[in-house]
């Protein structure tokens, strides 16, 4: 089957500046496809080249099996958009902003009306439906910007950071709402800064920073590939001063955190937990401490994406 | 399918593209400024009802290319003129607003291309402008005594509200590309229209007046939709008319092309 996007060393540059850099993926039919990196990692940027908003600089792009530069008229009837910017009808109420869009790709009135009702049920925003957008919070703004791009159906879906604003219980009404469209068939590249999120929704990532793909594969093929950092998480019944330096002294330990509160486990980060172990078990024996809890984690995907774009945080806006 | 059906087909999903953004534009846009138009209603009447009394009590009936005229009579279609650009500075302010919310990008990353964007907001331009323009007339209309309408005369109405729309509504679509603020948006607009509604022929005639304000008023737009108008509204018809309607035709599509070539660098 036909991969529903095909970059290839896709590139755009400001000045100087590559804000994306000889970028390649593809993204199959019915899977959601998570883009992950930093702020001005260049996810916006790929994705506003994907939606033919942008022209690339350099490289090419298609999706749906229709080029984004000369075919741009044939994808966009196709996709559907939420933008990481929030944008609505500011005049308008809430369930006339879904109408008109509706309106706007074409939908006949009953089924708008129809759609309409499902949306406002699923996204909680029945009670505010006469409310203009000014007069809502952040988090019913910006679901109702991403219940709106599900008026129309499409082929593919862009969600750029659709959760931004919103509380648990909607993140997570929105993902399995995005789940069930996917299993009707729609395809989905999703953009997030939230791990919990990727590892939730995502059959595939790539990672990006610097406008590099530095990883792209499932999530557990990732993990394996580069999380070779474990976690034994510690907790000891009497005081533990003096224990740290001891701990980083041991073989293959890369790094010890002591808890800065105090139902924190003491954390011990290894490249080799089958070795060290023993070594550590041993030392706080000889020292007549008492372990209370031991356990030992594997990385999680934010581990591992921080492994990979390093601990650097700061970034520039895309 | 033939080559003509499907050019058929593509004019009719252009065409069916377009009106659906123009009927997001009087929905979201125009509609939803109702109390912003009622408001600009109140200025022109009060020219028409007070000033254009006031005046009329101390200026004489003119001879205006052979038809004597009060003053009332001569300010009311200037006033009525100057409706459609007023209305083009509100549609500029919707295309600010459409890029502040997103609503460009989101619209361009849809099933609708540029030239159907701008398209639609200058023809939400003139919707906006003949429904000023219409109610300023309705309103003003039992104290306009002696119009002469004739078919002719209606060609003339129609031609000059549609060319001043298409004039000052591309004017305000090109301008509203460069301005990054609502402030200096709104600052520049008012710098532009004093200059151009008092360097014209909508308050006063022009063979009277100092020949620099001839010169400036004889190329502002304003000054030749103003003559159509009153041609159409009065039934007179200056020398140089025929002349001002092409010149005007020539303005409004040089400053049409320029709006969507100036469009073409709008950053989504």
């Amino acid at each position: 089957m036909a991969p529903v996007i095909v970059a290839k060393d896709l590139t755009k540059n400001y000045g100087k500046l590559s804000a994306v850099d000889h970028v390649s993926f593809e993204v199959h039919k019915g899977e959601v496809f998570g883009f992950l990196g930093p702020n001005g990692a260049g996810k916006t940027t790929t994705i506003k080249m994907l939606t033919t908003l942008l022209r690339p600089t350099s490289g090419s792009a298609t999706v749906l099996g229709f080029d984004v530069v000369s075919e741009s008229g044939k994808i966009r009837p196709k996709i559907g958009v939420v933008q990481q910017e929030p944008s609505y009808e500011l005049a308008l109420s809430v369930e006339d902003n879904l109408d008109l869009y509706g309106f706007m790709w074409n939908m006949p009135k009953k089924e708008r009306k129809a759609r309409t009702e499902l949306l406002l049920d699923k996204f909680g925003l029945t009670d505010a439906r006469k409310t203009s957008p000014p007069e809502l919070s952040v988090g019913q703004r910006r679901r109702l910007q991403v219940a709106r791009e599900f008026m129309h159906d499409s082929e593919l879906m862009f969600l750029d950071e659709p959760t931004i604003g919103l509380d648990p219980q909607a993140r997570r009404v929105t993902l399995d709402y995005v789940r069930e469209k996917v299993e009707q068939g729609t395809t989905v590249f999703f953009t997030t800064h939230v791990m919990e999120e990727a590892e939730y929704i995502c059959d595939r990532i790539a990672i990006i920073d610097h406008g590099r793909i530095l990883a792209s594969d499932t999530i557990d093929n990732i993990k394996r590939k580069f999380g070779r950092v474990s976690v034994i998480h510690l907790r000891v019944k009497e005081d533990i001063d003096g224990l740290l330096k001891k701990l980083e002294k041991l073989p293959t330990v890369e790094n010890v955190i002591y808890p800065s509160k105090q139902d924190e486990p003491l954390k011990v980060y290894s490249q080799n937990v089958d070795t060290v172990l023993p070594h550590v078990i041993e030392l706080i024996a000889s020292l007549g401490l008492h372990i209370t809890d031991l356990r030992i984690k594997e990385p999680s995907l934010e581990d591992v994406f921080i492994q990979i774009v390093g601990s650097k945080g700061e970034a520039n806006d895309e | 399918m033939s080559s003509f059906r499907l050019w058929a087909l593509r004019v009719k999903l252009t065409m069916n593209s377009f009106l659906r953004l123009l009927y997001r534009d009087l929905k979201a846009g125009i509609w939803s400024t109702k109390s912003m138009i009622a408001m600009q209603l109140v200025s022109p009447l009060f020219y028409i009802f007070v000033a254009g009394f006031a005046y009329g009590a101390v200026i004489p009936a003119m001879e205006i290319d052979g038809r004597e005229v009060s003053y009332v009579l001569f300010l009311a279609p200037g006033i009525i003129v100057m409706q459609i650009m007023f209305a083009a500075s509100i549609a500029g302010a919707m295309l600010w607003l459409d890029k502040r919310l997103a609503m460009f990008a989101q619209i361009l990353m849809g099933p609708f291309s540029r030239w159907q964007y701008i398209l639609s907001k200058i023809v939400s331009i003139m919707a906006q402008g003949l429904l000023n323009a219409f109610l300023v007339f309705v309103i003003a209309s039992p104290l306009l005594v002696g119009l002469s309408v004739t078919f002719g005369g209606v060609m003339y109405i129609v031609g000059s509200l549609i060319l001043g729309s298409l004039f000052f509504g591309s004017l305000t679509l090109a301008i509203s590309v460069f301005i990054k603020s609502n402030e200096a948006f709104n600052a520049l607009f008012n710098i532009m229209f004093t200059p151009l509604m008092f360097l014209s022929s909508v308050y006063y005639p022009l063979q009277n007046a100092p020949w620099i304000i001839q010169a400036a008023s004889m190329v502002n737009p304003l000054t030749y939709a103003a003559d159509m108008l009153r041609a159409g509204l009065l039934g007179v018809y200056n020398p140089l008319l025929q002349i001002e309607v092409v010149v005007l035709v020539v303005e409004s599509v040089i400053v049409f092309v320029a709006a969507t070539l100036a469009f073409k660098r709008v950053k989504a």
